[in-house]
């Protein structure tokens, strides 16, 4: 089933039957799900139900963690099932971002931030970094602010800044697909909402998978959600009718703030 | 997504060969020291082991623990035998025979009997050294933990404990030689000429001359040598108590040195005695502090003998391991009959160290895993 | 509610009043006394160091004003040109012999080996050997007891047959430039040699006949030469003579001098004992002592010195000769040398004979201007320690203390250790943290940290046991001969104590440096790898430059832990105080040296309490201890200003 050519019909990401274990402990049971292109899809669910995990699965950041293993199914970005032993990991990683729950540049200047990831890849003249960093900086709303301190630690801007930073340096690979696993979790209202903003500015050109705990968020920014619970997923569909009239009890009670 | 292809790999896999090669020289730096640290246990083992060791049942021969350091006398007899006796058997042999059947002669200083002189000094000097430094370090690490505001003072204790520990140890030395040699205070009738200072007392003078080159001297500078190991650690210790003991005790209105004796040192014991261990490994090891306060190369009988009283032990000098086997190496000639004494006591010291050591860490260890609040 | 800052105290009779004194402020006060120790310590340390060094600034000038009024510093103007005239026919010496040797080399070795084959086997049949000369000279005309003879025969044979039987390398010493014929040959013709014959066996004759003729063969091409440093070296006699008899008179002023002194301070400490006597008869008697004690005149230095001076025009013609020498040597030193090593001593020579003829034309001028009155300043001599390039202890002419021999010691030793051990503990840091599994985490770490826990006394004796003769054993071998420096002189020098400082240090850049990658947040690696960066991307373009500081710290604390190290040089370096031959090339690291530490362990238990001397090596200490306390304190900033930025 694999397809080779590129096919609007092909989603963005595909998950057949998936299991997946840490350890012993069994955290992601049977879920199978499609991701549509240029959309915003939201993982919603208490904590512990997996949907973080899920996500981390999708670019393989999961290797990292000791223990941590799919142990059945399948996960296809672009049709490629990921698991193939021939698949070059670091292109993976470049075409699917991700954004972490806490912001964290490198402890590098702004620019050398921003410029990480196309160096790794092999960017070396100088005009093309330049002008790759400014456009990222431009398109995450952060270059007015520091456009004169370039060269300066990025830990010196503030939070929502350095967050807004990581969604540059993320982009500056020209991923296809962005993961973020609550974005906004640490951030204040203020910051929060110009993340939001910047998300719908941004799903023009990219694929947005978003994990939030903050259901208003995920029913204003996305356009598709997917409600987990205990490792499985219970119900998905468009926003507005996991929201208005889902068709599972667990789900009404939970976007109804029943438990979670 | 446009082109998907692009995530599968085609041809060779040079990144995975690069880390390959590098993974290749780091290991071979790590695996390196590793060997080469085993090359000089295997090598120490190897010369020193048969030291310890005889062919017969029980297979542990101890008189080289417990014998004095003797000289070592290798001689021809009149039909051509080589013989190598220790001195004391050696003026035996020569009431027997007569000087006259002896040719050839040669001595090797420190080379024959056994190391008990070395041993027993070794462990006089740490074991007081521990003990002096684990009352002042432990009484200041409460101090530290339990008493102490932030404030000028507390700024400039860990100040000190910082540049302490940096100390070079035959910085040490000298301070030991000038300090605690010459100056440190004494109860005495006839004040030395070179005193610093003499306090008439009216029945004994309290003159500042100096200890002499003495076991209390050389214990003393080696506690002020580990003594910022030891705060530091019991420092460490006492803070891993929860804070809840005490105020617990504290609500119950205990005072603060109750709480303390009650609810705080009887559970960071096991803590500070056990990283106490890693620095008695570190006083039995070092040589340069004691060269000049307390270590003589050659002593005839144990410190006790013909001391009068507790004091007197203090009061003598002793030999210690560590400066018996600087004596063997650079002050007589390496040869076949000196390498039993070299070989032997490296061998024993060693052992000895990596006692201390391995015991401290398997109780570290213990401690970590039992008290977990 | 009152409404002061201060509360009031409380009622007398109500339960929350104090009762009593608490004795808590007691045992505050006794834990802070303890806690305050620490800092007295450091205090005594820094005080007693002052104290005892302080000293030696004004007893060390007194000694150079000494030095001055009794002319022995006038002598060493001369003395100066001739130490300078032997070093230079010694590199012309090295050139030549390097040169003839090189051409022989092989003759050499070989007739070496057979030495050492001859004298290990001769050792081992000494006992009944000596024995059987022995019976012999006693046995007079009865002739030797048969029995006595053949059971001592038995025995050599036995003896004899034991050592033969080792194999090379074991027992017997090994032969690589013999062909095992010659070798066979050796063997069998010590078997057969007679016990009480001393001649030695044919092959050995023959290879030094050998040896003889090459050398007479090498060295005929270069007889020219041969001739050339001969006049040359011998230039210097008639200086050497001078130098010789004013040196005797300007010792016996200074040593007049010195004895004057001593006296009047004996008559002081007199006539102190007599101010302060009980009774009048002591008195009297420590007075008549008082005037007996000063037997000597005072020296009068200005006649004392007269003779000296007035052989100034000798010495001037003296300084001409060397200086006349200097160029005809240098008219007749062939161009080059064939040999790398003879070449680069002459090349030595000739870089150093300008600044020699330089020192020799300003010899005259400083003679002329030399005035046994001027005085010596405080600050020159605290100069002339820091600066100072001879450390002279003990000798009869002058002591010097320069402290330049010692520092560039320790300072070789430290380079030597850090190349070794920055790389390599740096590496199998990154390597455990970052790359290694778990399991072999779990024996790497423990076996370093036992590195550790060896004491530097026995690292020490290990250099002098093992590492130092396996070091030039390896240095022997002829496929080593490129490296400069090899074949090593000397067993033990600066490299081979440079590598067991090195390895003290690789466990405290190990633990620290993995500490200090240990301590860099996952996030990053996390980040960094999300980017699709490759493991080793993450690891030297994230993780490592995170790690930085903490690295370097790390370093520092192992340069420290290197330079205030003691055991291990004081046995292995080689104890030379010299400033290593920097005309060697990189075989400079090969050479022995002293170093800050060795000398102190060395020289304390040896200088009389309060002497000159023992000051200075109080002063050395002072500077040890501001040395590494600079670079421990560096290296915390370092650690601080980590862990700020991770915060």
């Amino acid at each position: 089933m694999v397809s080779d050519s590129p096919s609007a019909a092909v989603p963005a990401i595909s998950i057949e039957n998936l299991r997946f274990q840490y350890g012993e402990k069994q955290v992601i049971h049977d879920v199978t799900l499609d991701i549509p292109s240029r959309e915003i899809t939201a993982f919603i669910g208490p904590s512990g139900c997996g949907k973080s995990t899920l996500l981390r699965c999708f670019n393989r950041i999961n290797d990292r963690i000791p223990g941590a293993r799919v142990t059945g199914g399948s996960i296809r970005v672009a049709g490629i099932d990921i698991a193939r032993p021939d698949l070059d990991l670091q292109t993976l990683r470049r075409r699917v971002g991700m954004v972490f729950q806490k912001w964290n540049p490198f402890p590098k200047s702004i620019f050398d931030n921003v410029a990480y990831g196309l160096r790794i890849h092999g960017e070396k003249d100088r005009s093309a970094l330049e002008e790759r960093v400014e456009y990222c900086l431009r398109r995450v709303a952060l270059w007015d602010d520091v456009k004169d301190r370039l060269k300066s630690s990025a830990f010196g801007l503030s939070g929502g800044q350095q967050q807004r930073l990581c969604i540059a340096r993320t982009i500056a690979t020209r991923p296809d697909i962005i993961l973020m696993d609550e974005p906004c979790s640490a951030l204040d209202p203020l910051s929060t909402l110009k993340i939001e903003e910047l998300l719908l500015e941004l799903k023009n050109d990219y694929t947005i998978v978003i994990v939030t705990h903050n259901l208003a968020q995920a029913s204003r920014c996305s356009d598709k959600t997917a409600f987990f619970f205990l490792g499985k997923l219970i119900e998905h569909g468009p926003t507005t009718k996991i929201f208005t009239k889902p068709d599972q009890q667990q789900t009404e009670s939970y976007v109804s703030g029943a438990f979670g | 997504m446009e082109n998907p292809e692009q995530l599968l790999r085609k041809g060779v896999h040079h990144e995975a060969l690069k880390q390959g090669a590098v993974k290749a020289v780091l290991g071979g730096m790590a695996w390196g020291v590793v060997l080469i640290a085993l090359l000089i246990f295997g090598r120490i083992c190897w010369d020193g082991a048969p030291v310890l060791l005889k062919p017969e049942f029980p297979f542990v021969d101890t008189a080289f623990l417990t014998e004095k350091t003797e000289t070592l006398h290798v001689f021809d007899d009149a039909s051509g035998t080589r013989h190598s006796l220790p001195a004391s058997e050696y003026h035996g042999w020569v009431e027997k025979h007569g000087a006259e059947s002896i040719f050839n002669e040669t001595t090797y200083s420190y080379s024959g009997g056994g190391i008990a002189g070395p041993i027993v000094g070794t462990a006089l000097l740490t074991l007081l050294s521990i003990v002096l430094a684990l009352f002042f370090g432990v009484s200041a690490a409460i101090y530290l933990s339990e008493y102490a505001k932030d404030g000028a003072f507390i700024r400039w204790v860990r100040l000190a404990i910082l540049n302490l520990a940096g100390v070079p140890s035959i910085v040490f030395g000298l301070f030991g030689f000038a300090v605690f040699v010459l100056a440190a205070p004494v109860f005495t009738d006839t004040p030395s000429e070179r005193s610093l200072l003499a306090i008439p007392l009216g029945f004994t003078w309290f003159s500042f001359q100096g200890w002499n080159s003495s076991l209390i001297a050389g214990s003393a500078t080696l506690a002020c040598m580990i003594l910022p190991v030891i705060i530091t650690a019991s420092e460490e210790s006492l803070k891993a108590v929860p804070q809840g003991f005490r105020e617990a005790s504290l609500a119950l209105g205990a005072t603060r040195w109750h709480t303390i004796r009650k609810c705080v040192l009887p559970f960071a014991l096991p803590g500070i005695l056990t990283s106490s261990i890693l620095s008695l490994a570190r006083a039995a090891g070092e040589t340069a502090p004691i060269m000049f306060t307390v270590a003589v190369a050659a002593k005839d009988d144990f410190p006790w003998e013909g001391a009068t009283g507790p004091l007197g032990v203090l009061q003598s000098q002793v030999q210690a391991l560590p400066y018996h086997i600087y004596t063997l190496a650079a002050r007589i000639p390496s040869s076949d009959y000196t390498q039993r004494a070299q070989y032997g006591s490296v061998f024993v010291f060693l052992l000895m160290i990596f006692l201390f050591s391995t015991v401290s860490i398997i109780l570290r260890n213990r401690v970590r895993s039992k008290l977990k609040w | 509610m009152p409404d002061s800052p201060t509360p009031t105290s409380v009622p007398a009779d109500h339960p929350f009043r104090r009762k009593g004194r608490s004795t808590d402020g007691l045992f505050r006060a006794f834990f802070a006394g303890n806690a305050g120790l620490t800092i007295v310590i450091l205090v005594l340390i820094i005080v007693f160091l002052v104290r005892e060094g302080a000293g030696f600034f004004p007893d060390y000038r007194k000694e150079l004003v000494l030095y001055r009024k009794a002319g022995l510093e006038f002598v060493d103007l001369s003395r100066k040109d001739l130490t300078a005239h032997e070093q230079m026919s010694s590199l012309l010496n090295r050139a030549y012999y390097a040169q003839v040797n090189a051409a022989c080399r092989t003759e050499f070795q070989r007739s070496q080996e057979v030495s050492a084959v001859i004298s290990y086997v001769s050792d081992a049949v000494a006992p009944a050997q000596s024995a059987l000369e022995r019976v012999q000279e006693r046995a007079g005309e009865e002739g030797v007891p048969k029995e006595l003879q053949d059971s001592l025969s038995a025995k050599y044979k036995e003896l004899l047959a034991a050592a033969l039987a080792g194999k090379p390398g074991e027992g017997l010493p090994p032969t690589p430039h013999l062909s095992s014929e010659e070798r066979r040959q050796l063997l069998s013709e010590l078997e057969a040699r007679d016990p009480l014959s001393s001649d030695d066996p044919p092959l050995v004759v023959a290879l030094q006949e050998q040896l003889s003729a090459k050398q007479e063969q090498a060295s005929a091409p270069l007889a020219d030469f041969r001739a050339a440093i001969d006049a040359f070296a011998d230039a210097s006699l008639d200086l050497d003579t001078l130098v010789a008899e004013t040196g005797d008179t300007v010792k016996a002023t200074k040593e007049a001098a010195t004895l004057h002194e001593i006296e009047i301070e004996k008559r002081a400490t007199l006539l102190k004992a007599a101010a302060s006597a009980k009774t009048e008869e002591a008195k009297a008697q420590f007075e008549t002592e008082a005037r007996e004690s000063v037997t000597t005149e005072p020296v009068e230095f200005k006649t004392a010195l007269q003779p000296v001076l007035d052989r100034t025009p000798d010495f001037k013609a003296a300084n001409a000769a060397l200086a006349a020498a200097l160029a005809e040597v240098q008219r007749k030193l062939p161009a080059s040398l064939e040999d790398p090593k003879a070449g680069r001593y002459l090349s030595a020579f000739r870089k150093a004979a300008g600044e020699y003829e330089r020192e020799l034309s300003d010899t005259v001028p400083a003679m002329a201007a030399w005035k046994h009155d001027a005085p010596v300043g405080l600050g020159s001599t605290i100069m002339g320690f820091i600066t100072g390039r001879d450390w002279i202890t003990g000798g009869e002419w002058q002591d010097f203390y320069g402290i330049v021999p010692l520092f560039t010691g320790s300072l070789l030793i430290a380079v030597i250790a850090l190349s070794l051990a920055i790389p390599l503990g740096v590496g199998a840091a990154i390597y455990t943290n970052q790359l290694a599994g778990p399991g072999e985490q779990k024996f790497i770490k423990p076996t370093i940290e036992f590195l550790q826990a060896i004491p530097s006394v026995v690292l020490g004796f290990l250099g002098i046991a093992v590492l130092g003769t396996i070091l030039q054993e390896t240095s022997m071998k002829d496929a080593f001969s490129w490296v400069p420096g090899f074949p090593i002189q000397q067993r033990l020098n600066m490299f081979t104590a440079g590598c067991l400082l090195g390895l003290m240090a690789i466990p405290t850049i190990f633990s620290l440096s993995e500490d200090a990658l240990n301590n860099v947040p996952s996030a990053f690696a996390e980040a960094s790898d999300a980017l699709g960066a490759s493991k080793l991307q993450t690891i030297f373009r994230v993780v490592l430059p995170a790690a930085i500081s903490g690295i370097l710290a790390a370093v520092l604390l192992g340069l420290g832990r290197v330079i205030g190290e003691t055991m291990v040089v004081l046995l292995v370096a080689g104890n030379r105080i010299e400033i290593p031959d920097f005309t060697e090339g990189l075989g400079v690291f090969f050479q022995p040296a002293h170093t800050l530490t060795g000398i102190i362990a060395q020289e304390l238990g040896e200088v009389p309490f309060g002497s000159v001397h023992y000051r200075a090596l109080f002063v050395v200490g002072m500077i040890l201890f501001a040395i590494v306390l600079s670079i421990n304190w560096t290296a915390q900033r370092l650690l601080h200003k980590f862990r700020i930025g991770h915060d």
